[in-house]
């Protein structure tokens, strides 16, 4: 009974599939492709095929790369010997725009939590303790974020890494910027005021 | 402290309501299901962030609203304490989450700043009385300990700090140890959530200990007033864990007054028997794919002489043990903050004879306020009803009462 031309139906589908996407939102990113004069249709699509075909893991960071191994996992002038752990792929470009960081990097893609079936041999921990007790790495950086399952993690993970003859830090956790400290919460406050510093 | 206003947005059968309330007695008065009830409901929802009657949010959503996608609730208070005016409210929102459901959201402001529940601690305190409150002598033990994470919830931030690492953890380690059991992996994946559930586990036990021996000296005192010196009630604490005894020896049963832990013994040292305990019975854990010791299985008895009115009390006894477990709530509250907190009674006065009665309306008039629901005035004495405000209640609005 349907009017509507397969393809478009096709694509609805196909978004609503996204998280945080709902039929009505995907109904509406159709037709505004739809309408567009533009070949944003089309740059969308060969983008979208190209992270399916051109990207890979990784194969001694497992981050998203065109080229393995990773520019930066091949790159002479970083520091091979810091090893900065975090979740996700996204970590790494939110610690690279820093332009603080020389190191290297692991991602786990995730973090343990066994309630939502995630633990530790479905993260790429042991990968992790391989490149360790391969020697030459010297500190371990625990970058998980600072939620109860990214402590959670940084926790096992120092239990692993501890007999392995490596400094293990965990990421500093203090105030953000432009930040109000009255409406900082406690736990953060606390952090902070037991990690503050001499100036 | 008192409330000043108060405001319901599609809360229960209340539309739209914007209340102002004085700082004394307030007889709200109607027929049933007028919405009486609700707005108890509503301000203790404010105090502790969670309804009494009901598991499911959802059920508060006025059904008008929901019908109409207006499915969202805003409780807003302003609340009066040492003269100092702060806005508590709370909104709930249904919001997709990343997989598209539909979640219900709970939002907490102070002052209009977005704030954790936990923040919600001492901003507004109240003592909520309950016809069904019997159930807390007779009921399950998981009501039981409600009751005493939400007291103290109420005015220890930190406690529900606790609370809310040890629910986390505790989830967390079960997951775990069914994993364990049904497909094996490193069970050294449970040494940090051993860890936090100890730290916080400690922090609980240590403070349902303290609350219930002061609960239980209060409430001595005024059982032994409401029965004319025959009876003498005491409340006590069962820790699953206990922390004053050393791991190994389970105590089922202790009928004197539960003790402080040994003198000399640090936290830290209570926390490494704790986890000591959880490592003997790993074993075992693993096998039931359970944590099975910690303040998740706490007990707490109400006890006259060697007799546990729970199981062996008339109904009579255990009206005036829940009784004297409030008025002893309401001391200790005060005692602890300084101010006393806003007393919500519920039809209570109809299970109580002319004398527990009188008791009860007399610690009325020693808090700075009271919302007290009736269908009948003819309980309160014209004396009583002389000096509280009486609004009526019908349909979800409330007007002044025609005397």
């Amino acid at each position: 009974m349907s009017s509507v031309p397969a393809s478009v139906t096709r694509l609805i589908e196909a978004l609503s599939e996204l998280p945080g996407i709902g039929p009505k939102t995907a109904s509406r990113l159709t037709y505004f492709l739809l309408r567009g004069q533009s070949d944003l249709p089309l740059r969308l699509a060969e983008s979208l095929r190209d992270l399916k075909e051109r990207t890979r893991f990784c194969s001694v960071c497992h981050t998203i790369t065109e080229q393995d191994p990773c520019p930066i996992c091949s790159d002479p002038h970083r520091d091979h010997a810091l090893l900065c752990v975090v979740e996700e792929p996204l970590d790494v470009l939110a610690i690279e725009r820093t332009e603080q960081y020389l190191g290297v990097y692991h991602v786990l893609h995730g973090a343990l939590s066994p309630m939502e079936g995630i633990f530790a041999e479905n993260l790429r921990i042991p990968d992790l303790l391989r490149r360790v007790r391969e020697g030459g790495v010297q500190e371990v950086i625990l970058a998980t974020n600072p939620t109860s399952e990214g402590d959670y993690t940084a926790a096992y993970l120092l239990s692993k890494l501890g007999p392995l003859n490596v400094r293990v830090t965990r990421l500093g956790r203090g105030l953000p910027m432009g930040g109000d400290l009255e409406y900082a919460d406690q736990v953060t406050l606390a952090s902070a005021l037991e990690r503050r510093q001499e100036l | 402290m008192h409330i000043r206003s108060l405001s319901l947005e599609n809360f229960r059968n209340y539309v739209r309501l914007e209340q102002e309330l004085p700082d004394r007695a307030v007889l709200l008065c109607g027929s049933n299901a007028q919405g009486k009830t609700s707005l108890l409901e509503a301000v203790y929802y404010l105090a502790t962030s969670g309804s009494p009657l009901s598991a499911n949010d959802r059920q508060l959503i006025n059904w008008t609203a929901k019908k109409e996608g207006m499915a969202h609730i805003r409780l807003r208070a302003e609340v009066v304490q040492r003269e100092q005016v702060r806005e508590i409210s709370i909104v709930l929102l249904l919001e997709p989450d990343t997989q598209g459901r539909q979640r219900l959201k709970r939002r907490v402001l102070i002052d209009q700043a977005p704030r954790k529940r936990r923040d919600l601690a001492g901003e507004l305190n109240v003592v909520l009385f309950l016809p069904q409150d019997v159930e807390l002598v007779t009921g399950s033990p998981a009501g039981r300990r409600r009751y005493l994470d939400d007291t103290l919830s109420q005015i220890d931030a930190r406690y529900s700090a606790a609370q809310g690492t040890y629910t986390n953890a505790l989830r967390q380690r079960n997951a775990l140890l069914r994993h364990l059991a049904e497909q094996g992996g490193d069970p050294g994946q449970l040494e940090p959530l051993d860890g936090q559930l100890a730290r916080s586990g400690v922090a609980i036990s240590l403070a349902r200990r303290r609350l219930i021996n002061a609960l239980s000296q209060h409430a001595h005192r005024t059982h032994g007033e409401l029965s004319g010196g025959k009876e003498w009630l005491q409340m006590v604490y069962q820790p699953n864990f206990d922390l004053t005894r050393p791991p190994g020896i389970v105590c089922q049963t202790s009928f004197q007054e539960s003790p402080g832990p040994p003198q000399g013994i640090s936290d830290q040292d209570l926390v490494a028997a704790f986890r000591q305990q959880l490592r003997e019975r790993r074993r075992e854990e693993v096998e039931r794919g359970m944590t099975l010791s910690g303040p998740h299985r706490d007990e707490m008895r109400f006890m006259i002489e060697k007799m546990d009115l729970g199981v062996y009390g008339s109904r009579g006894q255990q009206r005036t043990a829940v009784l004297a477990l409030k008025i002893a709530q309401l001391a200790w509250m005060k005692q602890e903050t300084g101010t006393s907190p806003v007393l919500l009674l519920d039809e209570v006065l109809a299970e109580l004879d002319q004398h527990r009665r009188e008791f009860l309306l007399a610690q009325v008039d020693q808090v700075e306020q009271a919302l007290l629901t009736a269908t009948d005035l003819e309980m309160f004495s014209p004396s009583f009803r002389q000096r509280a405000t009486l609004l009526w209640v019908e349909k979800g609005l409330i007007q002044p009462y025609e005397r």
